[in-house]
Order: structure tokens, then sequence, then C-alpha cells
């Protein structure tokens, strides 16, 4: 009886594995976003020093428009890395960090494949509804509508 | 025109309010966090500093309190644009000597309208 356990992982240890391997996806999911919003950015600053010198009329009213609504709208990057960044801090001290966490340094395409090989082999099938479990109890997945003090997004106060 | 400092260690939020100030005519520098923006202003002399709160190596909330401490930031405008939202955090603000306290998402022109009321 006793070896049938002893073989078995035990529940923190794949547990464990798996918030590591959440935060290794986390990670890159950030990293790897950073970039088309930067280019985003950079075509929307282009955009707008077309857009200076040019007639007042009424088709560039509507582009000024538009514009202000994409800056408004890609504010959602900066958003989801926050939220990123909770939940990937939260899945760090929650792994015994000894093990992946510090080879990212230097992440490249090859390194990726070697850590995703490293993680399939260590990763059980059912983590995955436990690893969905901590998400949602650390918070870092919403169940209801809005995120706390959503009603003060976009207020302004000078004191 | 104004010359404004804006700081914030997100690279797009960067764009994104150096784009919303430029279409304003404001003359716009950026810098990635507290300490950058210290060294930056430190070379120049800018009417207003829009700053993010969570910072890494110096939050804004420390700048803030930093550049008071300077003789030529005690009365420029200092605005803090961050998804923080709670009184406790405000009244930090406040007490640091920021001007006013914005939160994120911003919408341009909201934005080029306090800088228009805080430089007058």
């Amino acid at each position: 009886m006793g070896t049938a356990a002893a073989d078995e992982p035990c529940r923190c240890e794949t547990l464990g594995v798996s918030a590591e391997a959440a935060a290794i996806l986390l990670a890159f999911a950030m990293r790897e976003s950073e970039a088309p919003a930067v280019e985003l950015g950079s075509a929307l600053e282009r955009l707008g020093q077309r857009l200076r010198p040019a007639a007042a009329d009424a088709s560039r009213e509507l582009l000024t428009q538009d514009l202000a609504a994409c800056v408004r709208a890609l504010q959602f990057h900066d958003r989801l890395m926050q939220q990123l960044a909770v939940i990937r801090n939260l899945l760090t001290r929650y792994t015994d960090s000894g093990n992946l966490l510090p080879t990212m340094a230097g992440f490249g395409a090859q390194r990726w494949e070697e850590l995703l090989a490293e993680l399939r082999e260590r990763l059980t099938a059912e983590t995955h509804d436990e690893l969905f479990e901590l998400l949602v109890r650390t918070g870092g997945v919403g169940t209801h509508g809005g995120a706390p003090g959503s009603q003060a997004e976009g207020s302004s106060e000078l004191f | 025109m104004a010359r404004i400092l804006a700081v914030d260690d997100s690279p797009s939020m960067r764009q994104l309010v150096k784009l919303a100030l430029s279409s304003g005519g404001h003359e716009v520098d950026l810098a990635t966090d507290g300490v950058e923006a210290l060294e930056v202003a430190e070379k120049q002399q800018f009417d207003v500093v829009i700053t993010d709160v969570n910072m890494p190596n110096m939050d804004g909330i420390a700048l803030v309190r930093e550049l008071r401490r300077r003789t030529n930031y005690r009365f420029v405008p200092l605005l803090m644009l961050t998804t923080e939202s709670t009184s406790e955090r405000k009244q930090q603000g406040k007490e640091a000597g920021a001007t006013g306290w914005l939160v994120k998402p911003f919408d341009p022109d909201r934005l080029l309208s306090i800088v228009s009321k805080v430089l007058t």
C-alpha cells in the first residue's frame, strides 16, 4: 500500500509544477505581447504626426476621433500586463522557486522549446484542474463582471 | 505649448501618453522609472510631470517627493496617472506633493484639458 502511494507524485509536487509552468507561460506571453503593442503605439504616433499639419476638415476630425479611440482602447494592454504580472507573482511565490524559473535568462525560441519539453515530462493531466482552481482561488480569474475599483476608472482629481 | 515629462515603465503607455500630449502641441520627453525621470528632470526644466505610481527602482510617489525637494520643481504641476484608485494611495500622493490623481485608462482629450488646467 505504502509503495503505490510513494510511486505517485504528491499533490503538492504536481501542483507546484503546474504553478511553475503557468508562471513561465505567463512570463512568455507577457514578453510576446509587448512588441506588437509597442508597434501599434508607434504606428499611432506616426499617424498622429501626419495629421497635425493637415487642414482642419471633417475627415481630419473623424481621424482625430479614431486616434483618440485607439489611445483609449490600446490601454487594455497595460491593464492586461498588470493583471498577468499579479498572477505570475502569485504563482512564482507559490512554487518552490528552485527549478525552471531561474533558467529563463537569455530566453529564446530554442530555450523555449527546451523548457516546454521539460515541462511536458513533469506535468500530469490532472494538474490542469488544480491549476485552474488555484487561479480562481487567488483571484487571478474574475468570474463576475467588473473588477474592484472599476467605477473609478478614467476619473481624475486635482488636489 | 508646454514641455512635459511622462514617466511610465510600460513602453505602450509611454507611447500613448506621448501621442495624446503631442496631439495637443506639447513637447514630450519620456522616462521609464523614477530614477531616470530624476536624471532627466535635473538636466532640463519641465512645465508638467506626469507619472505612473507603480514602477521599478523608484515609484511615482517617491519621485514626486524627490522633485518637490528641488527648488525648481516646488511649484511645477506633478500629476499621477495610474490604475491605483484607493483613497489611501491618493492620500499618499497628495502628501508627497502631487497636484492631481488621474486613474487609467485615460481619455486623450481629458488628459489635455487637465494639463491645460494645471498650467493656468
